[in-house]
């Protein structure tokens, strides 16, 4: 009987540390996105080549934005720049930078 | 030599004016082409479901290059790769422009880093 209670114990633990990690910090994104603002915070700003507009990331929707930089960081979606940049991000950053732009939405 | 400018100023000219008209898209014609986009990113283009982006007011350019890059598979995703596998260079332009122009919740990073 013990030995459930510490198995529900231990699952309860589980699930709330799962639950934390999933909520992205949004105060630690709006840091963190610094790097983001040198390409994606310039109006108008082109990729070189191809040419086309570097998108708005502010305020898009969360979980592609999860969705997009983990791809990014195994190579399954291809970008020069933001494979590099994808790279030095842990999934926890990938979480508060995708908090905080998403939260920007007007 | 004033004939031969003049001439070549005029070739010039035309030759700008035909790429653009090729190449530009048209919001109106897009419109009547998004009839399979609007159950996953809306009739707006601002995508309700998290898991998927808001095209709404987003750059066409930027919208045209995904499309084409679903399209011949350098961006893999099976949805959207049977979706643009439909779409003419001209089709592809037109839903750009359209969702492009819808009001927008997206926005510039300038002004939303630390500090400012």
């Amino acid at each position: 009987m013990k030995c459930l209670h510490l198995v529900g114990l231990i699952a309860v633990a589980l699930c709330a540390t799962s639950a934390a990690h999933a909520e992205g910090d949004k105060s630690r994104g709006r840091t963190l996105v610094y790097t983001c603002h040198g390409c994606h915070g310039v109006p108008g700003y082109a990729n070189a080549y191809p040419d086309y507009h570097v998108p708005h990331i502010a305020g898009q929707n969360e979980l592609y934005l999860v969705n997009a930089l983990k791809a990014y960081k195994t190579g399954e979606r291809k970008h020069p720049t933001m494979g590099a940049q994808a790279q030095s991000m842990s999934d926890k950053d990938i979480a508060d930078i995708a908090a905080y732009l998403s939260s920007l939405a007007k | 030599m004033t004939r031969g400018f003049s001439l070549i100023a005029i070739g010039a000219l035309l030759a700008l004016t035909a790429t653009q008209t090729f190449a530009a898209g048209d919001p109106a014609r897009g419109k009547t082409k998004i009839a399979t986009c609007v159950a996953c990113h809306g009739t707006d283009g601002n995508s309700v479901d998290p898991q998927y982006p808001r095209l709404a007011g987003q750059y066409a350019d930027y919208l045209a290059q995904a499309l084409h890059e679903y399209k011949d598979g350098r961006r893999g995703n099976a949805i959207m790769k049977g979706f643009a596998a439909t779409l003419s260079d001209q089709d592809i332009d037109d839903v750009s422009a359209y969702f492009s122009s819808m009001p927008s919740k997206l926005s510039g990073l300038e002004g939303h880093v630390q500090g400012d």
